[in-house]
């Protein structure tokens, strides 16, 4: 039987802070190097150092990026998880292990090929032996799938940033393992790559960072930010571009970084920056939500631009802080007590964390209101391939601000909360500007900002802003619609789910089913979204989750004849999605409701 | 018809009063506002230029009453710090004229008060401090002293949280005490306060006539009267008219130099204490407090720090006011960007 080609996953056993990160990027970045579509997971503890760590790379000519449903190739570096991690491994498995560890593999069924990675590692450099063992396991699975050199030399030179001395050592570690493994492995891999053109224009990029440089391109002027993870890499790639893109030529700045002492001082920041007439913005995930939740309110009834990112780890509570899940989606609808409800942007490619970030400044000040952006553990932390970051096709538009005393006596009647357009959205004047001033306030208002608890007052603005957010529908970003002609069943699915949705297609429609996707890009819930359900008798709302908040959000929002349409499948236990899961559930529930 | 006086900038006192006030008459918070609005007038402040800053509570509601030619955000309980700071990060030119009380800030939102302090973020802090929540009916706050006895209910037990030696601590580079009673000392201390570059905490006894202005109260009218205690008597010079209306007095004064060019003149009354001596200000607070006694007057004066805004290297324009080609990488810039990605 021939090797497999381009269609395997990788899975390195290792703890955290031993210093695999570099050994499993470079073997993503040499498979990358050689066009082969390449994803790569890392999932790791909440902890520094000891706690034991898996790096998933999968790569697949079809494209698929979820991490796969079988292991492979298995890498056996850590004795905590060692007899775990056998148990695990299915028959025919490839397994590259550390000898020095000095534990038995006894799997008489699979391919099994050890080395002293510690000690031939002591032999280049006794100091970083720890580090540069894990480099053996890379020259083993060059030599065993065939990684082309030259991809591999490309990947330790962008890993070590070309210093020759980290490159060098660690090229002739893994050319040692490269050695042993030919010399000292008798038998076929089952496994091989074959290099693909490479689209010269894509490159690897983490889903934060796509945030952060976005934000930089939305005219953010502060930021204020408390660190969690896993949403810290936001605001340190903000911090870290900032120098290059936003200061004048002299080195003076052009947006303020704050750290504040809590999520609620950050979210008061952005409030203050929104009514002072800047851009500000915080980045946390769920805990921080729920701590910021008092001025979410507050800048929902004031009308106070601002955005904030939510990169989503495990709820509730602590939960799993290190990994993914679409668990906040309700949580930021409706942020705060009474009656609220929010902008969410939902990016489900690095593409749109970058979009979503400068775009998400635009809807906070158009709308005069907060503006989430709202990714996940997996797409904001993990590698993906990105086909490039498109220049902001709008001019930046700071939305209904009146800046002249001309501009104010334009309007009849001017009062701050005054709906002069007929669209909801008022128009505002900037503290220091001395043009109509106001007390800003949480207390029921008038038009005029002037306090007041009159029923039909509270009435006309609590319908006020229902009507301006809902207005904002059509102009958010529309869902991505990828329909077949026969409309059997649809899938309706949001974020991070993007990376395995296809796969989870192809398996359904192994049945004889045709399946079609639709992937929400925002709430409140594009008119298209209403359209898609009509054209499909079955469809199923796909979340990671246990509750199915996207479901219930729909089931809210949408008319009661669409709303009975729609069936849940929601799945949560922490890992990015697994496709064959998914798959079975919606299987399983379609089952249940075929006529 | 009577000409009406202006100030140095040319407007009526008319164009800094606010809205009719809706708190108990007799309320200490009322004459604070009063002082605002004769400081920040005879301070020649345009009030457009003002940002009236406040937290949840009675005080919180005063912006409402002073200053009506200015913006102002009454925001949420205890966080009137993290706006003002946002704010000012945006735009550092405006005055910030934070006014809170001590529900407000040294219960829920003392974290904040700490941390704006730890910036030196450019703002006046008012604390109108009377020793119970107001709104909610007169329990008590977190700075009423040990002994003190509202009108309803038993004596509080339990330590005060002096704002003043707190800021102090935190090396807060202005820090005062007065009391709403005392209009003289006060506005002097606003306008020192309001000159001062960086945090201005003025920690202000208020009395609440409704639910603790008994004797047994710490914080009422009758007990302050008594029991306070000035450091100093208290002139402040204008930079734009130095020698009106001060009277150079009799015994040893000295002047405290502010950051706008004014002046505040300590006439000196107990000759050891030294303002710009931290530990002098701790002492004479923790003597007060074992004395059941409230010292009033500039605690401290320190004008070393950098503020929070100063500290970001921004550029001169607000960042509020910048035009959009400086808050975005032009198309070659990105380009670039892209193919340092894509190499």
């Amino acid at each position: 039987m021939g090797a497999t080609v381009n269609d395997f996953v990788i899975n390195v056993a290792t703890a955290n802070g031993t210093g695999s990160q570099s050994s499993n990027l470079i073997l993503l970045n040499s498979l990358f190097e050689m066009g082969v579509p390449v994803s790569g997971k890392n999932l790791f503890p909440s902890n520094i150092s000891g706690l034991p760590t898996w790096f998933i790379i999968r790569a697949s000519d079809k494209g698929y990026q979820a991490p796969g449903d079988r292991t492979n190739i298995q890498i056996l570096m850590n004795p905590d998880t060692w007899f775990k991690d056998i148990e695990k491994i299915e028959s025919g498995t490839v397994i590259i292990y550390n000898e020095n560890v000095k534990m038995p593999v006894e799997r008489e069924d699979c391919l099994v090929f050890g080395l002293p990675m510690t000690k031939l590692a002591r032999g280049i450099n006794p100091k970083m032996a720890k580090m540069i063992a894990n480099m053996y396991y890379v020259g083993v699975i060059q030599h065993l799938i065939g990684i082309e050199q030259d991809a591999l030399e490309r990947a330790v030179n962008r890993q070590f940033k070309g210093k020759s001395s980290a490159v060098e050592v660690n090229l002739r570690a893994i050319e040692e393992g490269r050695a042993m493994a030919a010399e000292g492995i008798d038998w076929e891999s089952p496994h091989v790559v074959e290099a693909r053109e490479k689209d010269e224009d894509t490159f690897l990029v983490d889903g934060n960072e796509a945030v952060a440089l976005g934000s930089i391109y939305g005219g953010i002027n502060m930021l204020s930010w408390y660190p969690i993870t896993p949403s810290s890499s936001v605001a340190e790639g903000i911090i870290q571009w900032l120098p290059e893109l936003r200061d004048t030529s002299d080195g003076e700045s052009t947006c303020a970084v704050v750290q504040a002492e809590d999520e609620l001082a950050a979210a008061g920041m952005v409030l203050g920056a929104g009514w002072a007439g800047g851009r500000g913005m915080t980045c946390t995930s769920g805990p921080g939500i729920s701590l910021m939740s008092e001025f979410i309110g507050l800048a929902y009834f004031a009308e106070v631009p601002g955005v904030i990112w939510d990169v989503n780890r495990v709820g509730p509570s602590t939960g799993l802080p290190t990994r993914t899940q679409q668990g906040d989606l309700n949580l930021l609808r409706e942020a705060s007590h009474g009656d609220t409800e929010h902008i969410v942007l939902i990016p489900g490619t690095v593409e749109e964390c970058f979009e979503y970030g400068w775009r998400a400044f635009e809807y906070a000040e158009r709308y005069q209101t907060l503006v989430f952006g709202f990714s996940d553990l997996d797409l904001g932390m993990n590698n993906w391939v990105c086909t490039g970051f498109e220049y902001p096709s709008e001019e930046i538009d700071r939305g209904k601000v009146l800046r002249t005393a001309e501009q104010v006596s334009a309007i009849e009647n001017y009062g701050r909360y005054r709906d002069v357009d007929g669209d909801g959205v008022p128009y505002r004047t900037l503290p220091g500007s001395g043009l109509d001033p106001i007390l800003y306030r949480g207390t029921g208002h008038d038009e005029d900002g002037i306090y007041s608890e009159e029923p039909d007052v509270y009435r006309k603005l609590m319908m006020r802003l229902k009507r301006k957010i809902d207005n904002s529908r059509a102009d958010l970003p529309a869902p991505v619609i990828r329909e077949e002609e026969n409309q059997d069943v649809g899938i309706i699915y949001m974020g991070s789910m993007e990376n395995t949705i296809q796969e989870i297609d192809d398996m359904i429609e192994q049945t004889g089913l045709k399946v079609s996707q639709c992937r929400i890009r925002a709430m409140p819930i594009h008119p298209d979204v209403e359209s898609f359900i009509e054209r499909h008798e079955r469809v199923i709302v796909l979340e990671i989750n246990r509750d199915g908040q996207l479901y219930g959000v729909l089931r809210k929002e949408l008319p009661n004849d669409l709303a009975s349409r729609i069936s849940s499948v929601a799945y949560s236990d922490g890992m990015p999605p697994r496709a064959r899961i998914y798959a079975d559930m919606i299987l399983e529930t379609l089952g249940e409701v075929k006529p | 018809m009577r000409p009406v006086k202006l100030n140095v900038i040319d407007l009526p006192k008319s164009d800094y009063t606010g809205g009719p006030s809706s708190l108990c008459p007799g309320c200490g918070h009322d004459q604070i506002s009063g002082v605002i609005i004769q400081a920040c007038w005879e301070n020649g402040i345009d009030p457009s230029r003002i940002a009236k800053m406040s937290g949840i509570g009675c005080s919180s509601k005063t912006p409402a009453y002073f200053l009506g030619k200015s913006h102002g955000f009454n925001t949420v309980h205890g966080r009137m710090p993290s706006v003002t700071t946002g704010a000012n990060m945006v735009n550092k030119d405006l005055v910030y004229l934070g006014v809170s009380g001590d529900g407000d800030s040294a219960s829920i939102g003392i974290g904040q008060f700490i941390h704006a302090i730890r910036r030196n973020l450019n703002m006046v802090y008012i604390i109108e401090n009377n020793g119970v929540y107001g709104l909610t009916k007169g329990q008590y706050s977190a700075t009423v002293q040990k002994g003190s006895k509202k009108r309803k209910g038993a004596p509080n037990e339990q330590p005060p949280i002096d704002m003043c030696k707190l800021a102090i601590n935190l090396g807060c580079g202005f820090v005062a005490r007065s009391f709403s009673g005392a209009k003289k000392q006060l506005t002097a201390l606003m306008k020192a306060a309001l000159s001062h570059r960086g945090m201005a905490v003025i920690d202000v006894i208020s009395p609440c006539v409704t639910f603790a202005n008994n004797d047994e109260s710490y914080s009422s009218y009758g007990y302050v009267k008594d029991h306070g205690e000035e450091l100093h008597g208290i002139d402040y010079i204008h930079h734009f008219q130095p020698l009106n209306e001060v009277d150079i007095p009799e015994g040893g004064y000295e002047d405290v130099q502010l950051f706008d060019g004014s002046v505040l003149r300590l006439e000196t009354l107990s000759s050891e204490y030294d303002h710009t001596n931290p530990t002098a200000a701790i002492a004479a607070l923790h003597d007060a407090e074992v004395d059941k006694k409230h010292v009033t007057g500039l605690l401290h004066h320190n004008t070393e720090m950098p503020t929070a805004d100063e500290d970001q290297g921004l550029v001169d324009t607000p960042l509020c006011d910048l035009p959009p080609d400086m808050l975005r990488p032009d198309r070659e810039k990105h380009e670039e960007i892209m193919a340092r990605f894509r190499a």
